[in-house]
């Protein structure tokens, strides 16, 4: 019996959240403000794939795709209508004297995405597997392919640059607590029961009478919006955006933050992301120290080979531990569903 | 217990003033930060060799007995790791460490772009040494600066020269549509080729990644009245170009910019195939010049290889043109900095002199023309634009 | 656009195709056996470049002496891969070994960015082999008839290993079934490895076929092929070795005449044609060319 998010938790913690954002703000330098940003967004990515490959069981690498989609169209809305036909000079006139502030443009973005995820979605996600994997690489491809060569509406290889710098760490701290609240709904709700149970047998589920394509599409849809959302964010944090900003390589990042976590665990997502983002950080100065440039890549990825070794099932599996147990609320981990093993095809 | 603790943490403090008075009496360091993608993608083997010479001149300066009175120049290399994301935090880490004075750095312009508007941000000049777009400084802010020519002037000294000098009057032009630097060379050529009564017969397209240029090979044999090939080109696909352009046996000239500073346009090819090309550069190879004889031996010496690439000499003419600044305002204060460095005329840098005129943080340097005779480069001309 | 040059970009994307071929095979057979993706694999092209630049001039060895240098480096360089990631892997699920190869890959890329720079190096084959060979209205080199060559050689004696040896039969039945294979008493492990052995040989072979035709090779060289031949494998049906062959040839030609024949204008949206291409057949063969349904029984 899975246990009912506890509401008055969650917003307690937010609040408790909050009040360090605010502490963050007024007294820490730049730098570590704008790596506490990173840790978030990749937080809001991790978690949102998640949702895609987690909990449905979708080998997608197409995050990055979506983040430059959402990117793109995030900074096309923000920026200053007087610059945008000398950078575009293709886009079509109603875009061109737009503007808007930068919520409206991050849901802009993110709607864009999803909207994308859909229309490929219904093809795409009649695949299974390593080939779904392949084709959602492809389309990382196709995107950055569009975004260097349509250079009359993206400014093709030079990427747009000199984007107002609107995101702060509330904003991404504001988007980071929808995430996890979304994700945290859906993994308690019928719809997530859904989609675990398309993951460990799509057969049984089927035969059960669950949607089998409109789940994955949804799931898709979702893990997209976010993921535009999060370009967007990315992009006014970096003020640039160039089609090679999220690459393939990016994508690999993120499945690791989520195996890492274990599959279908937000908070092992959650806490992975933010992990592998700190410890990059971290090791810079030491790899500066040692002239010997590449070597903090060398360090985590022997890390995180240690930490598969040691536990393939990611640090949390598919539970989400009661970190609030200590408040006196019942403590307990979510039992693991039966048979949740990949069995090997025998 | 308490008073002993207390003594104890008393002696404790007074030790450690005593220890950090002195610390703080000797010369503090000048601070410099690098950033360059040192390890992967494309870009770092033209990054390497920039912190290498900047690396080297810091030496140098330090042997000589440093800046302003004794102070000692300090690098400190961010490798930004062909990503974006790092060259912007990178570039806050840097403005953030304390006795920064300036920041020196990259090849690319869209790294640049991502690095240089955090030292605007702070006051903080930023020059960068291999960066070419010439509206860079216009883009970023007065604190950007650049220690290399733009790519204006040396794709019009390319075009004027296979006009004027090579009697090139009908040209097939490619273009690596995926660096922002070789579409910006590739357009600044045509405008002035047209612009002097040429023609170009082809505008054909790769991209960075590709290795394959048989269809564009074809092509421009089905173009049998070109009289040469402009490839706009970085390092890595340079020398692949010149191999099957040539295996296909066309002999037209080839013509490129300073993406074929490298020895991998020699090596690549192989000398039989490796001729007839010519490319515009940082004037510094086969200058025999002190600062450039300085340089070279001083590379080879601390390296063990002589200088891969004319970036080797752009990092240390970066290093060398801030401490020139540094010198000639007598402090490290940005604004000092960056009003010396906006008013130098006349630095002998090893890549030619620099001098940034009318209020343009772009030099107007020489630009070398070399030509590649069998495997052999040398130097054919040295074109100085009219400013 | 005339015949014959439709026919140089034919001959083109099949040079292409069978580096590729080659690359994917040992992508297929590894997933076959052990159902991971080896991510490392494209790495260990670039060790194979390395080596055969290495034994060639460093060493000075006869050419092709240098080749089984070269295959017997890859596949020292598989079997060590399989020990340390995939080894303590089995077992765990599909996407834990895909990273934990990652992993791998990432280390190697960096200790040969750290060693050896990322300066890109030139790779000189022998005189003898850049001569031009004329066949019919085209003239190739030496070198590239050599590549289409031995490709096929190594690829043929696969084929007949997998096909007419004992141990072939053996690795065919770990691949069917590896439950039952061992409890016919097949030795699981050596079949690994040695699906690993061969697997890499193979990629390293492609190195030197890559770095002999381009001239020019870098530590970060084999990760843009790797990707692709891992394409190359899907689209023929993961597992699946002449699925894998297959799949190597309708990239390596999809990719050149796509080039060849889309007017100049469009040759920067290469990557977008060749990849809608491919997902276009995974649309209309879900589960590859030539692999079968790997839809889970009740």
């Amino acid at each position: 019996m899975a246990r009912r998010p506890n509401l008055l938790a969650f917003l307690a913690a937010a609040s408790l959240g909050a009040v360090l954002v605010f502490g963050a703000t007024a007294t820490l330098d730049d730098y570590v403000l704008s790596i506490i940003q990173f840790v978030g967004i990749n937080v809001i990515l991790a978690v949102s794939l998640n949702i895609t490959n987690g909990f449905t069981g979708l080998f997608s690498l197409g995050h990055p795709a979506f983040m430059t989609i959402g990117g793109y169209v995030t900074a096309i809305m923000s920026l200053d209508p007087k610059r945008k036909p000398f950078l575009l000079p293709d886009l079509p006139e109603w875009l061109a004297a737009s503007h808007l502030s930068f919520l409206p443009a991050l849901v802009t973005g993110g709607m864009v995405a999803t909207l994308v995820a859909v229309v490929v979605g219904f093809p795409v996600l009649r695949l299974r597997g390593h080939y779904l994997a392949v084709a959602t690489l492809g389309l990382i491809f196709i995107v950055q392919g569009l975004a260097i060569n349509l250079d009359g509406y993206t400014r093709g290889a030079l990427g747009l640059n000199g984007l107002p710098e609107l995101t702060s760490l509330w904003w991404v701290y504001g988007w980071m607590l929808l995430t996890l609240y979304v994700c945290w709904k859906l993994k308690h709700s019928s719809l997530g029961r859904t989609m675990l149970a398309i993951r460990e047998n799509e057969l049984a589920a089927a035969c059960l009478g669950v949607r089998i394509t409109r789940t994955r599409i949804l799931s898709f849809a979702l893990g997209a919006f976010f993921a535009g959302v999060a370009g967007g964010l990315w992009a006014h944090l970096v003020t640039l955006i160039t089609p090679s900003s999220f690459s393939f390589l990016f994508a690999f990042q993120l499945v690791v933050m989520v195996v890492l976590g274990g599959t279908g665990s937000i908070t092992g997502a959650a806490l992975a992301g933010a992990l592998l983002t700190i410890a990059t950080e971290a090791l810079h100065p030491v790899e500066e120290a040692m002239g010997l440039f590449g070597a903090s890549q060398v360090l985590l990825a022997v890390a995180v080979l240690l930490v598969l070794v040691f536990r393939p099932k990611g640090l949390f599996g598919m539970a989400e531990p009661d970190l609030l147990a200590w408040v006196g609320k019942s403590p307990g981990r979510e039992p693991t569903p039966a048979g949740s093993k990949r069995q090997r095809e025998v | 217990m308490r008073t002993m603790l207390s003594t104890v943490m008393a002696a404790a403090a007074v030790i450690g003033l005593v220890a950090s008075v002195p610390q703080a009496r000797a010369a503090d360091p000048i601070k410099i930060v690098a950033l360059y993608n040192l390890s992967s993608g494309g870009l770092a083997s033209i990054d390497g060799p920039s912190l290498n010479g900047a690396k080297l001149k810091m030496k140098e300066i330090n042997d000589a007995g440093g800046l302003l009175g004794g102070r000692m120049i300090e690098i400190t290399a961010i490798d930004t790791k062909n990503d974006l994301k790092e060259a912007a935090t990178g570039a806050k880490r840097g403005v953030s460490m304390s006795g920064v004075v300036a920041g020196i750095g990259h090849s690319d312009t869209t790294f640049a772009l991502a690095s240089a508007p955090l030292f605007q941000a702070q006051g903080i000049p930023f020059v960068t040494s291999g960066a070419t777009a010439p509206d860079l400084p216009g883009m970023i802010g007065d604190e950007m600066f650049m220690a290399c020519f733009g790519d204006d002037v040396q794709a019009h000294a390319m075009a004027e020269y296979a006009y004027n000098t090579l009697g090139v009057h009908t040209v097939v032009v490619w273009t690596d549509n995926a660096m922002d630097y070789t579409k910006g060379l590739s357009k600044y050529f045509q405008d002035r080729f047209t612009q002097l009564g040429g023609k170009v017969l082809l505008n054909d397209i790769y991209m960075t990644e590709d290795k394959d240029f048989s269809a564009l090979v074809s092509r421009l044999k089905a173009n049998p009245d070109a009289q040469a090939v402009f490839a706009s080109s970085g390092p890595d696909t340079a020398g692949i170009i010149i191999k099957q352009i040539r295996e296909a046996g066309i002999n037209l000239p080839i013509l490129g910019g300073d993406g074929y500073d490298t020895d991998l346009i020699s090596t690549v090819p192989g000398p039989d195939l490796s001729n007839d090309v010519y490319f515009t550069t940082h004037a510094y190879v086969g200058l025999d010049t002190g600062p450039a004889n300085t340089f070279r031996t001083g590379y080879q010496t601390a390296y063990g290889v002589p200088p891969e690439n004319a970036f080797a000499a752009l990092g240390y003419d970066a290093m060398g043109l801030v401490a020139d600044a540094i010198k000639r305002a007598g402090s490290t204060d940005y604004a000092a900095v960056t009003k010396a460095l906006a008013e130098t005329n006349g630095y002998e840098a090893v890549t030619g002199n620099i001098a940034f005129k009318n209020g343009s943080h772009v030099p107007s340097k020489p630009v070398a023309v070399m030509y590649v005779d069998h495997g052999k480069v040398s130097l054919k001309t040295t074109v100085t634009p009219e400013s | 656009m005339t015949a014959s040059y439709i026919l140089e970009q034919i001959v083109n994307g099949i040079i292409l195709g069978s580096m590729y071929a080659l690359i994917a095979i040992g992508f297929s057979l590894i997933y076959g056996i052990v159902r991971l993706i080896n991510f490392a694999h494209g790495d260990i092209v670039t060790i194979g470049s390395f080596a055969m630049l290495a034994s060639a001039v460093a060493l000075k060895i006869p050419f092709p002496l240098a080749i089984l240098v070269v295959l017997v480096t890859g596949a020292a360089t598989g079997m060590m891969i399989e020990r340390i990631a995939f080894r303590p892997m089995r077992g765990a699920p599909q996407v834990t070994g895909f990273i934990a190869s990652l992993a791998v890959a990432i280390v190697m890329e960096n200790i040969g960015i750290m060693t050896l720079t990322a300066q890109p190096r030139s790779f000189i084959v022998p005189a003898y082999l850049s001569k031009f060979i004329a066949i019919g209205p085209l003239s190739v080199r030496a070198i590239d008839l050599a590549i289409v060559v031995l490709a096929v050689l190594l690829m043929a004696a696969l084929a007949l290993f997998v096909r007419f040896t004992r141990t072939g039969m053996a690795m065919r039945a770990t691949a069917e079934n590896y439950n039952v294979a061992r409890l016919m008493g097949i030795n699981i492990d050596r079949m690994i490895l040695l699906a690993f052995a061969i697997g890499s040989a193979l990629a390293a072979a492609a190195g030197l076929m890559w770095g002999s035709k381009y001239s020019q090779i870098s530590p970060l060289m084999g990760l843009i092929p790797g990707l692709k031949a891992f394409v190359a494998a899907v689209i023929g049906g993961v597992g699946s070795i002449s699925g894998a062959m297959l799949g190597g040839y309708v990239l390596g030609l999809a990719e050149v005449l796509l080039v060849g024949l889309l007017p100049p204008e469009y040759s920067g949206y290469r990557n977008v044609f060749v990849f809608a291409v491919l997902i276009i057949i995974l649309l209309v063969m879900p589960n590859g060319l030539l692999g079968h349904s790997t839809e889970e029984r009740a």
